[in-house]
This record gives C-alpha cells, structure tokens and sequence, in this order.
C-alpha cells in the first residue's frame, strides 16, 4: 500500500534581483517585481513512494532540496510540475516553537498550538493530560510560556506534536533539540510510532540519526534523486559527493612546511572514510619541510557539522617533541578505539611551531562517517576493559562505585 | 528510475484513508469549492485562534476590554469638539454625540478588522512558512475580534441613547443584516489586502491614508443628506455608505434602511467576496515562498 508518491515533482523558486543596485527608481522596481525573476530549480522531476509503515529516511547536504520536499509535503507550498498523492493525515514536526504564542500559558498554547497543526478541540483535551506529562512541565501549565526556559519550550512542542497521530509523520532534525534524556525520549517515541505502524518521513544531514531510525532512504543531490536504497548503501556515495576539494580549501601557510595529504585508515588497515565507534583508527599525515623545523607540533582535530569542536588531538605534548629534517615526512596518529558517536565528522590538520604559531593548515580536509560500533548509551564511548574480582575481607571497599 | 515510474502507472487505485493531490496551483471553480470545505474542516482552529486574538489583547493590554470602547468613545469626543462645538454639523435632528457614535460603530469595526487583518500574514509569516492550514483563518480572525469589539461598544451606544432619550423601534432588527452584509464585506477586504501585501509592502505604508480617506468618503461625521444629489449616485458606490447610513437611520431614527443603497452594499461585497477568495487561494499556493 502507497501512502505517499512524488511523480514528476519540480519546483521552482524565482529569484528576483531587489537589492540590485542598477533597479533603483519605483519604475524598474516594479519592472522587476512583476517581470520574469532569475529561476532556481529547488527540485527536477523528483519521484519516489513510501509505503504504509515504512519509516524512509531522506539525506541530502544543505541546499540539495530536503527541507523543499518537506515543505511541499506539508503543504505550505505546491509544486511548479508533477503531483503529490498523499494517502492519509499528515502531520509535520518542523521548527516546533513557531506556533506558539508567549503571552498564553501553556495549557491555551497546547490547544492553540494542536488546532494548528490540525487537532481537533476534543481530541486535544482527550490527550492534554499525556502532553503534559511527556512534557515533564506539570508546574508550569499554567504559566505563560514566555516564561518558559528554551528547554521546555521545545519539549512542549513535540510532545504535542507527538501525541497528534497522524497517520503519516514528516520529521525534520527535531532529534538535534532538548537534552540527552529528552532527545532520547523522542527517539523512542518515534520507535514506538513507527512500530505501530505509523508511516515516517525523516530528513535529515545526520546520517546516523537516519540509519538509527529507517531501513530506507533516498539521497536527494542538487535538486535531484541521486540514489535510493538502505542507508548502509548510501553512505559511501553520500560522503564522496560532500567530500570538499582540497583545492577550494583555505590554507594558511608559512611556507615551512607543507601538508601534503591526510589519510585515514581503519581497521582491517585499509583507506577508509568508514569507522565504527570502539574501533580503531588510523590517520597519515604527509608533509614536506623545506627547511628544518623544531620543535613542530600536529594537530588533528574532529569538528561536527555543525562545526562544533568534538575532539583534538595534539602531537608532541605528552611525549617527545618532533624535529622535522627537510624534505618529505610522514607522521601518524594512531588509536585503537576511537570514542566518537556514530555521526559524520569533519578533519582539521595543522602543522604548528611549539609557540603556536601556523605552520600550514589543512582545514575541513576530510569527511569522516563513524558507524554504528560498540554500543554507547550516553553521550560518549571509552576504551575500557572489564575484570572479575576475587570478593575478599575488603571487598566493599574495593569494588568500583558505578558497579554494582 | 526506470522501474519507479512504471509501477507508478500501474498502483494508481489507493485505498479508503482521505487522499489528497497536491498539484501546481489552478484557477477554477472546483477547487475554490473544495477550499471552502477544507476551511470547514478548520473550523476548530479558526474558533481557537479568534479566541486567542481576544484573550491576548486584553491580557498585554493594562485596560484590557476597555480598548474596544476606548477608541470609539475618544473618536467620538473630538468629532464633537470639532463638527459640533467648533462648527455647527447637521446631524438629522439628533444629538451630535448620537448621531457620531451610532456611525463610529460600524465605522470603527470596519477600519480597525481590515486594518489589522491587512497585515495578519506578514506578522505571522513563522507560521505561514512553518505550518500548513488555511491561510484565510488568519486575517479572518481580526473580522471576529471586530465583531467582538463591536459588541462591548454597543454597550455604550446603548447608554448614550437612554441618556439622550433617543426612542427604539422594531426596525432594529434590520441592523442584523446590515452587519452581515459589512462583515461580507470586511471579510472580503481583509483577505484581499492580506495578500497582496505579501507581495506589495507598499500597501501596509498606505492603509493608514486609505483608512482615513475612506472615512471622509463615508457618512460617519456629516449625514447622508449634506451630499450633494449630483454626487450620490457615484458616493453610494462605496459599501460603507449604506450600512454606516442604514445603520444609523433603524438604530436611532426608527426608519427603514435606504434599500437602494444598502442592495448597492451587499452585491459589492458579495462579488468582492467570491472574485477576494479565489483571489486569495490562488496566491496561497506559492505565499511561502515570498513572504
């Protein structure tokens, strides 16, 4: 059974050149507002189908035409050619604070909030009492929510959204709000949704989180399908396509010393952009010193893509530092488990002084997937090995005090 | 690819749950009558959001329902001032206070609902890009607060006709129908004018001067009679003179409303209200993409 089908989608946006400085003057203003505007195809004959109960995931870098998609689903645009058939309610978990009103308490916003995304009255005072509870915000219902931390504004808002039942679910990176605890809440509420058969579109750049929730996904690419299959299958292509060039790179140099390449490798010891958390992994850093620099001091650094700084490593500072002899070097960071949460990571390499000062600097040189590995629950992994102890006399004073 | 498109030509039977087709915006009868029922199915929210409009203002505000009063009653004290102390205005025999109050009640609804439902869409344009329902709902909800407020103020026309003495006949209820036919018509400038300025700022910057001229364009300060016979049949085309007259004239002087003019009213708005829906729901389609 087909819930959803994209047939021939297009869309496009016009571009219209308003700030423009030659189309000053209310005559070339107007000239310009009713004429033909610059056109920019979001997406080109897009086709794909869901079928009920199916939970597919849609990735895609920025600006590949996921969030059109989403929008077009939603409703809150249509389509330039082709056709939508939606087969059932459905409900959008977008940017979940926009209907709110800060003025109104809680308890107003719920049923305002709930009407807009398509509650009826009755319905909404059937489920008021469960929203509230998976809100964890019973104290403050009655509060207005301008008065609301950021936390619970947002917690608010998906568990009203998550107690609409739609028959079809559109998710959009609502995985990325609230804390540790909530986040993980959400994730098994839409578990649970989707094992009750509820069919879920996920679109998302977060590749684990896609392949934490759909057995499917179509990789959308400028505007276009690109590849559909399970996730597993996508990530590989979906890497080399973000994979920047290092041409178009930034890169600062002093002239020392030049970065030549960075290469990963993983655990059976081949090149790699693949890893998986708990598993090992290697990196080769090639360099050419036109003169001899020390000390000289690497850094290798793991950004999210969010740019968010997720770990660092620093060669040098906890053992003897490096002298680099003219000509081409290697150096190599090496690590047996590597804690990092499944997700996708961006590489910084940079030569240094001891002082600090560049060397050369490779920035966003590489894009790394970590997997799913080890199991983690929390928020992050560390290499650990576990022990049986004999119980003695002074057993309770020896046994480690998470253990029990 | 291939494969994709060909089972699509075949799995073309859906099943029993509501389906809906999204397709590129097309501008026909069909589907304004297929808005119209999807607006039913919004009813809820629209009931929602109007209570809210209501409850909102009142709570920001440290007069609270006093506004719905306060503005006409401050109107109405310097039309005073002006066309009754300062120069001597006819007003039919009646007390000026009357006569100006009774015309700034439907005047007032009028002016703030369409005002305030002008920019409805650019103020809430995070809910416009953000969520799907129909857009009408939300100019449409500033036409019930300005029903509401309507009401509170009535209170003190009400007040001000014991106070003058001014006598009531059964010819009130046609103030029934002249409110319908002024909402038909405030319904059918709010939605217009919501989208158009989506596209066009430049009305938000005019509508205070529009407001203002239309006013004077109305018979809410002078009577219906001051108008020279050689102007009327071109002045009566304006909506607001029929109902702001006929208003008037079953409240305070027992007559009937002037019929011509109000027929004049009700089929200008009713076509303005058919060829402002289409309108409206023709440019919805693509309003997110340019708010």
């Amino acid at each position: 059974m087909i819930d959803l089908r994209f047939d021939h989608v297009s869309k496009r946006y016009r571009i219209r050149q308003e700030d423009a400085t030659h189309h000053s003057g209310w005559l070339n203003k107007m000239r310009s507002r009713l004429g033909p505007g610059k056109d920019f195809w979001a997406l080109r004959d897009v086709n794909f189908e869901v079928t009920r109960g199916e939970t597919l995931g849609i990735i895609g870098h920025n600006g590949s035409g996921k969030s059109t998609i989403l929008k077009l689903l939603a409703n809150i645009t249509t389509p330039t050619k082709g056709e939508i058939t939606v087969c059932g309610r459905i409900a959008a978990l977008l940017e979940v604070a926009s209907g709110f009103h800060p003025e109104l308490t809680g308890r107003e916003n719920i049923f305002l909030h709930g009407s807009i995304i398509g509650m009826r009255r009755r319905e909404i005072h059937a489920k008021l009492n469960r929203i509230i509870d998976f809100a964890e915000i019973r104290p403050f219902i009655d509060l207005p929510v301008k008065r609301y931390s950021s936390g619970m504004f947002v917690r608010l808002g998906f568990s009203i959204a998550a107690h609409l039942e739609p028959e079809i679910l559109l998710l959009d990176e609502v995985l990325a709000v609230g804390d540790m605890t909530f986040q993980r809440k959400c994730v098994d509420r839409i578990l649970e949704l989707s094992r009750s058969g509820m069919t879920i579109i996920f679109i998302s750049h977060d590749l684990a989180a896609v392949e934490r929730l759909c057995e499917r996904a179509i990789l959308l690419e400028r505007g276009q399908v690109a590849g559909e299959g399970p996730v597993s299958a996508l990530t590989a292509q979906y890497l080399t396509r973000v994979q920047p060039s290092t041409e178009e790179q930034p890169t600062h140099s002093a002239g020392d010393v030049k970065i030549a390449s960075t290469q990963f490798f993983d655990e059976s010891g081949r090149a790699s952009l693949q890893f998986r958390t708990g598993y090992p992994l290697r990196a080769r850093i090639d360099y050419e010193a036109l003169k001899e620099v020390s000390p000289a001091v690497f850094r290798l650094q793991f950004f999210g893509l969010d740019d968010h700084l997720h770990c660092e490593f620093v060669s040098g500072l906890d053992s003897m530092p490096l002298t680099l002899a003219p000509g081409p070097g290697a150096i190599e960071f090496l690590c047996d488990e590597i804690a990092l949460q499944p997700g996708i990571y961006h590489m910084d390499v940079t030569a240094e002084r001891a002082d600090g000062s560049a060397l050369d600097e490779k920035r966003r040189c590489a894009l790394i997937h970590v997997g799913q590995g080890k199991q983690v629950h929390g928020t992050f992994y560390a290499p650990h090995t576990w022990r049986a102890v004999a119980t003695g006399v002074r057993s309770s004073d020896e046994q480690p005090a998470g253990l029990r | 690819m291939q494969n994709v498109s060909t089972s699509m030509a075949q799995t073309t039977a859906l099943d029993a749950r509501s389906t809906k087709v999204i397709r590129p915006p097309a501008f026909n009868l069909g589907t304004t009558l297929r808005h119209i029922r999807e607006f039913s199915d919004y009813t809820d929210l629209f009931l929602t959001l109007s209570m809210h409009r209501i409850k909102v203002r009142y709570k920001q505000s440290v007069l609270g329902i006093a506004w719905a009063v306060l503005q006409p009653v401050s109107l109405m004290l310097i039309y005073i001032a002006i066309f009754s102390i300062v120069s001597q205005m006819p007003s039919d025999g009646l007390p000026y206070a009357v006569f100006v109050f009774a015309a700034l009640l439907p005047w007032t609804y009028f002016s703030t609902a369409v005002s305030a439902a002008t920019t409805s869409l650019v103020a809430h344009n995070q809910m416009v890009t953000k969520v799907y329902f129909p857009r009408e709902i939300l100019p449409l909800s500033y036409v019930v607060v300005g029903v509401f407020d309507f009401i509170i103020a009535t209170t003190v026309l009400a007040g001000l006709m014991i106070y003058y003495h001014v006598a009531v006949s059964f010819v009130i209820v046609w103030a029934i129908p002249i409110l319908l036919v002024e909402t038909m018509f405030v319904a059918a400038l709010s939605i217009l004018f919501s989208a158009i300025l989506v596209r066009f700022r430049d009305l938000g910057f005019a509508m205070p001067l529009i407001l203002q001229l239309w006013m004077f364009a109305t018979p809410v300060v002078y009577p219906l009679s001051k108008v020279p016979a050689k102007f009327r049949g071109w002045y009566v085309l304006n909506p607001m003179v029929g109902v702001v007259e006929g208003f008037r004239h079953v409240v305070l002087q027992r007559m009937s409303p002037d019929l011509p003019s109000l027929r004049i009213s009700f089929l200008i708005s009713a076509v303005l209200l058919v060829f402002s829906y289409a309108y409206f729901k023709h440019k919805e389609a693509t309003m997110a993409d340019i708010i």
